[in-house]
């Protein structure tokens, strides 16, 4: 109790600045809305070094703010939190939610005024950290309030805020996000859930289903999309996706039973049945015909957290399984002492410092004023965590050996949770699209003059544009003559420490390879290149590379500079990320040439279409024989 | 647009079909349409081109026809042959025709076939024949005769396919008697009659698919030595058996279904490519709907006929899902055709199918698939950009894409006649209630001729066949699945 009212009080003494962040984004989709943000430049081959340099910080009250909050939820969660008893029973203990509403978890980043904490994105992160040692906890969490209440706070009126909020803030409601359904996935097409406005017009009829809703059994107010009927501005009548808050006293609500899972099985996931629910006008979240843009607004909002919360959680891994490998004996040496062993952990820390340089950097330049748009540096960290999680977890099983796999220790829960990761939120798949096309957009409509061909340059020159030409030609002379990049990071007074100033090269070189390669494939394919997924993702990989090696890069020097304790170790893993990031990026940026060795998309499309249009596997057996 | 395909594909097919018997694999149907088909009639004009050339070496050695009856017009002394180029028909090794001749003397040996007490004809009164030539004959006179009657014989006798009693036959040669010894005796001939002989051996192997193993190879050896024909035959029928075996990409199982239910069943499996489509037995032996991987018996829409008259004709039919989908797309003021019968053939029969086709869209018509707005929650589907895929990449410019209308189902039926037709799109309109709406126009040929445009028939057409089953060697027959 007196850690929750220590709470209360750190957070009305803090300044409300994370309300305006959380206020509304207005975003439209796919569209080259001017913004400054990082990860498009990156595609022209340049580096925005304004965005990420120096690595962004919080100043001395948040910190101690932030460590007011951390101390009694790292408590709470080490000593009273049972992961094995959750994990076993497939729920939360009744306790344990009371003691998460008190803590005000439910309201982190709900706005003060409503009576959440109105956490800053990078403060979020934080607790995400801590929140993340229980995956079913974490994950009923983000369900919350990363998607479930997030609607609310991005598109809700004055009135829906002041009517909801408070309480789901409080954890006395808890909130769910009804998109997916049986037949629509990511393919809002296919929505089959309706609502139909009645003759008085005061009400909404809605019905549909909904599959695999987190919290669906135990939410009380659900952000439900559903397809209306909507009257466009030339009076043709369409069905558009139109986004409502229901409450489960609204009537007609019933869920099936929570589902059997692989892993989180201590979060409540069910399938949520709508029969006829008379949903008021009032509850329209957004604009009718306007949910579309509400769920990809808070679809692309809540991705950047995972970064820190796998962060979290893997630095607990570390722990445990160092203390393992340090006990254990084998022929009378540690495990620690071999070689295969100790790759592992480098592994592993390496891993764990970029998802978090990724993650905090995000969340610093979401904090900054101006609403940027962060939605594609989001998706890199989520992809980015997701994939590290996965491996790291699995590495750890490796050190453990048999007891990493028995049901008695956390670590094949730790698995099996972290298992999802990389499906929902959208799969890293989908992510990876996202992206790389965002990123191309952005490209494409700046480069098109230059794309156009050598026929562009009689236009330009038509036109007297004379200097974009000579740049393109000098450019290009430049390029075949062996240039050696520098796009300003390095040298006297730049952005990074001496100490790295190698790898800050190495990312410099691939940035600018990696714009001229952007700029090829968009003079390959156009907008077709939406169709070339095997190129896509690997623009996306090269992508996610730079990204972190601009994080690390950035936090390193930030370290070295302001001398925290155990800088030099930073040193060592930023250089070590870089430089393996720097000969995959080549590696996959000669994949991206047309007639490379390397490229074999052309093999790895035919195997597959062979595969598939028998529906098997279609080798011989090896004992077979002709005769 | 499967099914014309199908046709251009199986005039190419027939071809090596009818006369390229040399490896066994004789006229299986092809039944897709894809451009792999197309490279598989390519494989099989090459596997004839080299059973060409092969023919080209062995007819070189040896005399044009392999038959007992040619007494051995070459001297003795010189083992040299009368190796003249007959016409290329005759350099393709033919099987030896079953019953082709009406034996007006009693074939010698004959008697030994005859002799069978109970009179059942199997492999064991077959081995009981061929022990008794041994017995009978001490010093094998006359074994080569034998041979080539005991050829004859074996399909009557059921064993045309077992390896152990071709080793049986050619254990009939004595051992060692024809091996060459010296060098002059490698360089010509030796016995050529006996190589012959046993290169005839070899090649009915040959047509039933055997593959020769250690035991020929051996038998082989002991009687006509590592350098003769009929090794070189053994070892190229081992190198060039192994390369075909598996060369056709859609087999057909070598003993085909009795029932004309289950035949057609095969034979709609072997054209559609989809494995999704879903066969229905609209009428025939019982009324259900077969899915070919769940083994799901479906609610027939037929209860009623399931045990109906037997005299009816069985009408099975296949439809993919997509095929489905593009029915209830189409717009019910074109009207669509069923045609046919066009003919299929699996192994040595011959089975008639029906097409329900439409016309393709005049290119005004046809609907621009269009990428709605809001459509994927998570990234773009479309890029804003007003440029395309630029040259380089572009790799359509060169394909010849004729486009055909659609094909929305097919059927096998046991009578060709418009009442049975009928019956079919009443059972398709069960799971296709946009066909109800649709004017259905039956273009029916009378005969099983191929397409109904390239109405090339030379002979008059015969009336609509029935099911089918004939000798694997009817030239009629081919001469018209070829025109």
């Amino acid at each position: 109790m007196s850690c929750c009212g220590l709470l209360r009080r750190a957070v009305a003494a803090r300044p409300c600045r994370a309300l305006v962040a959380c206020a509304v984004r207005p975003r439209r989709l796919s569209t080259g809305r001017p913004s400054r943000a990082f990860a498009k430049e990156l595609f022209l081959g340049r580096i925005e070094k304004k965005e990420v340099f120096p690595f962004p910080e919080v100043s001395q009250d948040e910190l101690n703010e932030i460590n007011q909050f951390v101390g009694p939820i790292e408590k709470f969660f080490t000593e009273e939190v049972d992961s094995q008893k959750i994990d076993q029973e497939g729920k939360i203990p009744k306790e344990t939610l009371e003691k998460l509403k008190r803590l005000g978890l439910f309201g982190m980043q709900v706005p003060e005024e409503y009576g959440g904490l109105g956490l800053s994105n990078t403060m979020y992160a934080r607790l995400g950290e801590i929140v993340s040692l229980d995956g079913s906890i974490a994950v009923t969490l983000a369900a919350h309030q990363a998607i479930g209440l997030k609607g609310l706070i991005l598109a809700g009126t004055e009135e829906q805020k002041a009517k909801y909020l408070p309480k789901l803030a409080s954890g006395e409601h808890i909130a769910a996000f009804c998109l997916t359904e049986p037949a629509s996935g990511s393919d809002a097409a296919s929505i089959q859930a309706r609502a139909v406005l009645s003759e008085d017009k005061k009400y909404y009829l809605l019905s549909g289903s909904k599959v695999w809703i987190t919290n669906g059994g135990l939410a009380h107010i659900f952000t439900v999309f559903a397809k209306t009927t909507v009257v466009d501005s030339d009076s043709s009548v369409k069905d558009k996706i139109t986004a409502f808050i229901v409450e489960r006293d609204f009537g007609g609500v019933t869920n099936g039973k929570p589902e059997d899972k692989l892993g989180i099985c201590g979060s409540n996931t069910c399938e949520v049945h709508f029969e006829n629910t008379r949903v008021p006008v009032e509850n329209v979240l957004g604009e009718v015909g306007g949910g579309f843009k509400v769920a990809m607004n808070i679809l692309n909002s809540g991705r950047f957290s995972m970064g820190s919360a796998v962060a979290g959680m893997l630095k607990k891994l570390i722990e445990m399984t160092a203390e393992y490998a340090c006990t254990r004996k084998q022929f009378n040496r540690n495990l620690s002492e071999f070689g295969l062993i100790q790759e592992k952990f480098a592994l592993m820390a390496q891993k764990a410092y970029v998802m978090e340089s990724m993650a905090y950097l995000t969340a610093g330049m979401l904090d900054q004023p101006g609403f940027p748009d962060c939605s594609v540096e989001a998706a890199m960290v989520k992809v980015f965590s997701s994939e590290g999680a996965w491996q790291c977890v699995s590495e750890a099983l490796q050190i453990l050996g048999g007891t990493g796999y028995m049901k008695g220790y956390p670590y094949e829960r730790m698995l099996r949770d972290s298992r999802i990761l990389l499906i929902f939120e959208g799969t890293n798949e989908i992510l990876r699209m996202y992206i790389a096309l965002t990123g191309l957009q952005h490209a494409g409509r700046i480069l098109t003059a230059r794309i156009k061909g050598p026929w562009a340059f009689c236009s330009e020159l038509k036109r007297g544009n004379v200097t974009t030409v000579l740049e393109t030609i000098g450019r290009r002379l430049r390029d075949s003559l062996g240039r050696t990049v520098d796009l300003g990071l390095t040298g006297k007074l730049g952005a990074v420490h001496p100490s790295v100033a190698d790898s800050a090269r190495k990312l410099e070189e691939n940035v600018y390879y990696f714009g001229r390669t952007v700029e090829t494939l968009l003079l390959r394919f156009g907008k077709t290149i939406v169709e070339e997924q095997m190129v896509l993702k690997r623009v996306a990989n090269i992508l996610i590379n730079l990204y972190g090696m601009t994080a690390v890069l950035s936090r390193a020097s930030r370290s070295m500079r302001v001398g925290l304790r155990n800088h030099d170790h930073e040193v060592l893993l930023a250089n070590i990320f870089c430089t393996e990031a720097y000969s995959q990026n080549l590696f996959t940026l000669s994949q991206l040439d047309k007639y490379s060795p390397e490229n074999l998309d052309e093999q790895i499309k035919k195997v597959s279409q062979q595969v598939l249009e028998r529906r098997a596997y279609i080798c011989a057996h090896p004992l077979d024989q002709t005769s | 647009m499967v099914v014309r395909d199908l046709e251009a594909l199986r005039a190419t097919w027939r071809r090596p079909a009818s006369r390229g018997s040399w490896l066994g694999f004789r006229g299986h149907p092809c039944g897709c349409p894809t451009e792999r088909g197309m490279s598989w009639a390519q494989a099989i004009l090459l596997a004839r081109g080299l059973s060409r050339g092969w023919g080209g070496i062995c007819g070189a050695a040896l005399t044009g026809a392999p038959f007992s009856q040619l007494p051995p017009q070459s001297p003795r002394g010189l083992h040299c042959s009368s190796a003249t180029h007959n016409s290329d028909s005759s350099l393709v090794p033919r099987p030896p025709e079953p019953l082709r001749k009406p034996a007006k003397a009693l074939a010698p040996h004959e008697e030994l076939f005859r002799q069978a007490p109970d009179g059942a004809r199997d492999k064991a009164s077959f081995v009981r024949a061929v022990q008794n030539f041994g017995q009978h004959n001490v010093h094998k006179r006359g074994h080569v005769d034998f041979i080539y009657l005991a050829l004859r014989k074996m399909r009557e006798y059921g064993v045309e396919r077992d390896l152990a009693v071709y080793h049986l036959l050619l254990d009939v040669f004595p051992k060692e008697v024809f091996r060459p010894r010296s060098v002059f005796q490698k360089i010509f001939i030796h016995y050529p009659r006996q190589q012959e002989c046993g290169i005839a051996v070899l090649e009915q192997m040959e047509n039933h698919g055997l593959m020769p193993n250690k035991e020929t190879e051996f038998l082989l050896i002991q009687i006509f030595g590592r350098k003769s024909y009929p090794m070189l035959k053994m070892v190229r029928m081992q190198l060039w058996f192994s390369r075909f075996k598996n060369i056709n990409p859609f087999p057909v199982p070598r003993d085909l279904p009795q029932d004309p239910v289950d035949l057609a069943r095969l034979g709609l499996r072997h054209m559609e490519p989809d494995l999704s489509a879903r066969v229905t037995v609209y009428q025939g032996l019982g009324a259900a709907s077969f899915h070919p991987y769940s083994s799901l018996q479906m609610p027939s829409s037929k209860d009623s006929i399931g045990t109906a008259d037997p005299t009816e004709p069985h009408i099975v039919g296949i439809q993919s899902p997509d095929q489905q989908a593009a029915l209830a797309r189409h717009n019910p003021a074109r009207p669509i055709f069923v045609e046919g019968p066009f003919s299929l053939w699996l192994r040595n029969k011959c089975v008639y199918y029906h097409i329900l086709r439409a016309d393709l869209l005049p290119p005004e018509e046809r609907e621009v698939e269009e990428i709605p707005e809001e459509w994927n929650l998570y990234y773009p589907m479309q890029l804003d950009l007003d440029y395309g895929r630029s040259g380089w990449d572009d790799y359509q410019f060169d394909i010849n894409e004729v486009e055909e209308g659609p094909i929305f189902a097919m059927c096998m039926a046991g009578a060709h006649d418009q009442a049975t037709l009928a019956k079919w799109i009443q059972g398709l309109q069960e799971t296709n209630p946009a066909l109800a709406q649709i004017p259905v126009v039956f273009r029916l040929a009378a005969s099983s001729g191929e397409l109904l445009a390239s109405s090339g028939l030379e002979e008059p057409s015969p009336p609509p066949p029935e099911e089918q089953e004939e000798e694997e060697d009817d030239p009629q027959r081919q001469q018209r699945g070829q025109s």
